[in-house]
């Protein structure tokens, strides 16, 4: 009696499985031009939403100009174009602003937006020390508003970053009278709207196109980010149709999409810098002959290479897509004779160094690092660790000797000006230099301060600049406008659309 | 038999209460706090101490804690530091996803090691036998990512009758799509437990066909397959569910690694990216419910033992 009826079961079993398998996935046939729903893939997810709270770059890419917009917004190619300001002008002594706001702009709520908003808005960063960015807008001395039209912001110093940091956290325009959540909702003025329950934490966050933008509208109805950290998956997500665009595909596997005639890869440029930091408070590495070995002991093109060719060497400080950028590779060329020789003359003969490395970047990094050091006589000990342990280690306490982290965020030079950063590198003139890039009115002067400071601390070692991250985007066919460039820190959706 | 209720509900407590104090402790013994995970790679030390004084991080641990037990003996599981949203919501979100998949993936488990294993302890000796164990013994040695991969790759990359990953937007509204996003990893955790649970089964199947009461019914005239499958099953029956019992804290362990490696929003998933962000409220809370629910399974599984076996029964009173 059992046996039969086993039988029976398992086969029951066996026809649900078949069935479910059977079932079709979802038509996406009606799914071009506007009324498309476009499925993003990306790795990090914010921790809240908190925009004047919360760091990093995983809160910008989705929502900063698509869902909150400021007085400008920053392009993909580092520039800085209007946004909610219809225009602005610069006075003569780079020390009044002044802003035109466009018309007919409304929040996500309803409430239409006023100078008053963006007054506030700004004071609230102005004023408030604990908020993000907050040392970003350090240069004004008042915002006020003389019509319903017009915002003015004076300042107490010239100052050439002001525009990029307007388009930045800082520079985020948001509703006076708002009471919503700000760690799980969104009311912004953007292009994409940020409804209830649209941020299933741990899985996705949708955003709608919000048809009462005052600008040009998005071209899709919706976009869906799924937040996929394990890169396995989501390739398998993109080979099966699960995604329509996969942004920071790992370069070791994107052979497997190179397959699919469907999927284009695109190669994008980032400021994400890979750094490897020497902290100068270890008596060996204090000696400068030291920390110029060990740089000459890295050879990059091996790294480059071992990371599936997804990435560009960095000589210095400053990043190809930030202002100030000089090519410093030829600087401190791969050289292990005279960095073996150098240690010699250091009386560095048998030098164990240990790297505390987040555990999230390629091991095969670490890996290459070790042998290349071992080449010069220099053991590496790695120490892989969770992010929380590393800003707990490195970045607070600055107990390390050698840390490698990718500082993704642009423009951030001035972190080699501060002798109280983790990086504990203290130049007065490089801070000078600093200082007279920012308040020079002129941007060819604030660029060519920039790179000469830039310069003299690449000359000084302080740490390595193994190389500037490649963003490599999986795009499906059909699908048009998704940035390529700054991915990993911006993704302005306003140009994405599905043609067909 | 209500004594022995009554001490294993104190048992129970008791675990819980000890259990509540080692993660609490535990937890605060990870490097890093939540305020320099929020403050990111741009911090001064003003903001963090701003941001910790905001989160209440600088009171002392005993206030902590006592705050935590409080609220857990009022039925209030606390709300995440990050977004202030209530643990027990999210738990129950997540859980309609863990929940299922944990279920699915232990009846696969049965309907592999179950007649499996029952054919190879019939089977004692025969080629058929050796193989069965051998299989088994080969499978419960893969590893649960190798699995699910090699899962991936044959049903999804090359059939396409399966998702790769994920888990619908919209939930069990549309309970087909949920049940074929689950399969794959279900299978993967089923597959690899079904051959570990495999080797008890037949041990256990061994085990009863040696007892009397199954060669008295072979001598009464019945085949010995036809003895164990009447009389000696229920005997099997209870060693698995013994089994069961165990297992589980293995299973909850297979639903973390595999809700990773298909991208699915459950319980295991959230506890990883908490962990990660070192909201130390809400991963207290998750891990408790967890142990909870292995502690409370351990005590059901004690307390069906009593009422299915007889001789237990007869100790009891």
């Amino acid at each position: 009696m059992r046996t039969p009826r086993s039988r029976l079961l398992f086969a029951a079993g066996l026809a649900t499985v078949l069935a479910l398998s059977g079932c079709a996935a979802p038509s996406t046939s009606d799914n071009t031009g506007t009324n498309a729903s476009v499925n993003v893939g990306l790795i990090l997810e914010p921790t809240d939403l908190n925009i004047r709270k919360t760091s990093g770059v995983a809160l910008d890419q989705v929502l900063l100009d698509n869902v909150y917009e400021g007085l400008v917004r920053r392009e993909a190619d580092g520039s800085v174009v209007d946004a909610l300001a219809k225009s602005h002008e610069i006075s003569a002594d780079g020390l009044t602003y002044t802003f035109t706001l466009n018309d007919g702009v409304t929040f996500h709520s309803g409430a239409e937006l006023t100078a008053n908003d963006v007054v506030w808005s700004l004071n609230q960063v102005v004023t408030d020390a604990s908020i993000k960015d907050h040392a970003t807008l350090a240069s004004i001395r008042t915002v006020s508003s003389p019509d319903p039209k017009t915002v003015v912001i004076d300042l107490s110093s010239p100052d050439s970053n002001l525009l990029w940091n307007l388009g930045g956290r800082a520079g985020q325009i948001l509703e006076e009278k708002a009471t919503n959540d700000m760690a799980t909702s969104a009311n912004g003025t953007g292009p994409f709207e940020l409804k209830a329950g649209a941020w299933k934490q741990g899985d996705s966050l949708k955003l709608e196109r919000n048809d009462n933008y005052y600008g040009t509208k998005a071209k899709v109805r919706e976009v869906v980010f799924s937040y996929i950290p394990d890169p396995t998956a989501a390739i398998n997500a993109t080979l099966t149709g699960d995604l329509d665009v996969q942004t920071g595909v790992d370069a070791s596997l994107s052979p497997q999409l190179e397959r699919d005639k469907d999927i284009t890869l695109t190669k994008g440029r980032t400021t994400d810098k890979y750094t490897l930091v020497f902290n100068p408070k270890v008596p060996a590495l204090a000696d400068p002959k030291v920390r110029e070995a060990l740089r000459l002991g890295i050879d990059h093109k091996a790294i480059i290479d071992s990371i599936g060719g997804a990435g560009v060497p960095q000589g210095g400080p400053i990043p190809a897509l930030d202002p100030g950028y000089q090519d410093l590779t030829g600087l401190v060329p791969f050289d292990p004779e005279k960095a073996k020789a150098l240690l010699a003359e250091a009386g560095q003969s048998d030098l164990t160094l240990t790297l505390t490395v987040a555990n999230h970047y390629p091991t095969v990094i670490s890996n290459v690092l070790t042998s290349q050091f071992k080449n010069i006589g220099v053991t590496l000990k790695v120490n892989r660790v969770e992010f929380p342990t590393w800003l707990n280690d490195v970045y607070t306490n600055h107990d390390f000797d050698l840390s490698l982290v990718n500082h993704a965020e642009s423009r951030d030079f001035a972190n080699w000006t501060d002798p109280t950063y983790y990086f504990g590198y203290n130049n007065p003139k490089v801070q000078e230099l600093y200082k007279e890039s920012v308040a020079a009115t002129d941007p060819k002067v604030a660029d060519a301060k920039l790179a000469e400071a830039a310069k003299i601390v690449a000359q000084d070692n302080p740490a390595d600049w193994l190389f500037t991250g490649t963003a490599l985007t999986a795009v499906r066919k059909g699908v048009t406008g998704f940035p390529t460039d700054s991915t990993t820190s911006r993704l302005y959706l306003g140009n994405l659309a599905v043609s067909e | 038999m209500t004594r022995f209720l009554l001490t294993r509900a104190l048992l129970l407590v008791l675990g819980l209460a000890v259990a509540s104090v080692l993660i609490f402790l535990a937890l605060r013994l990870l490097p890093g706090d939540v305020a320099q995970v929020i403050a990111g790679t741009d911090a001064t030390p003003e903001r963090l101490a701003a941001i910790r004084d905001s989160l209440g991080l600088e009171r002392p641990l005993p206030v902590q804690y006592g705050e935590w037990i409080g609220g857990l003996l009022r039925g209030d599981l606390g709300n995440s530091v990050v977004t202030g949203t209530p643990v027990a919501g999210e738990i129950w979100e997540k859980a309609q996803v863990t929940l299922p998949l944990a279920l699915l993936s232990m009846l696969i488990g049965l309907a592999i090691a179950g007649p499996l294993g029952v054919a190879a302890a019939l089977r004692r000796g025969r080629p058929a036998g050796f193989a069965l164990s051998g299989g088994a013994q080969a499978l419960a040695a893969v590893p649960v990512i190798w699995a699910g991969m090699l899962l991936v790759i044959v049903f999804s990359l090359w059939l396409g009758w399966l998702p790769a990953q994920g888990f619908p937007r919209a939930g069990w509204s549309d309970p087909g799509a949920a049940l074929r996003s689950l399969l794959l990893p279900a299978l993967t955790i089923g597959i690899v437990e079904g051959a570990a649970m495999l080797r008890f089964v037949r041990s256990a199947t061994l085990g009863v066909m040696g007892q009397d009461f199954v060669r008295t019914a072979a001598a009464a005239g019945r085949t010995r397959t036809g003895a164990l499958l009447s009389h000696g099953l229920p005997s099997v029956a209870l060693s698995i569910v013994s089994v069961l019992g165990i297992q589980v804290a293995g299973l909850l362990v297979g639903t973390v690694l595999v809700e990773n490696l298909f991208t699915l929003p459950g319980i295991g998933r959230m506890l990883v990216a908490d962990v990660g962000n070192r909201d130390l409220t809400k991963v207290q809370s998750e891990i408790l419910v967890l142990t909870a629910i292995v502690l409370i399974i351990g005590t059901l599984v004690d307390v069906v033992h009593r009422l299915l076996d007889p001789r237990q029964r007869e100790v009891a009173r």
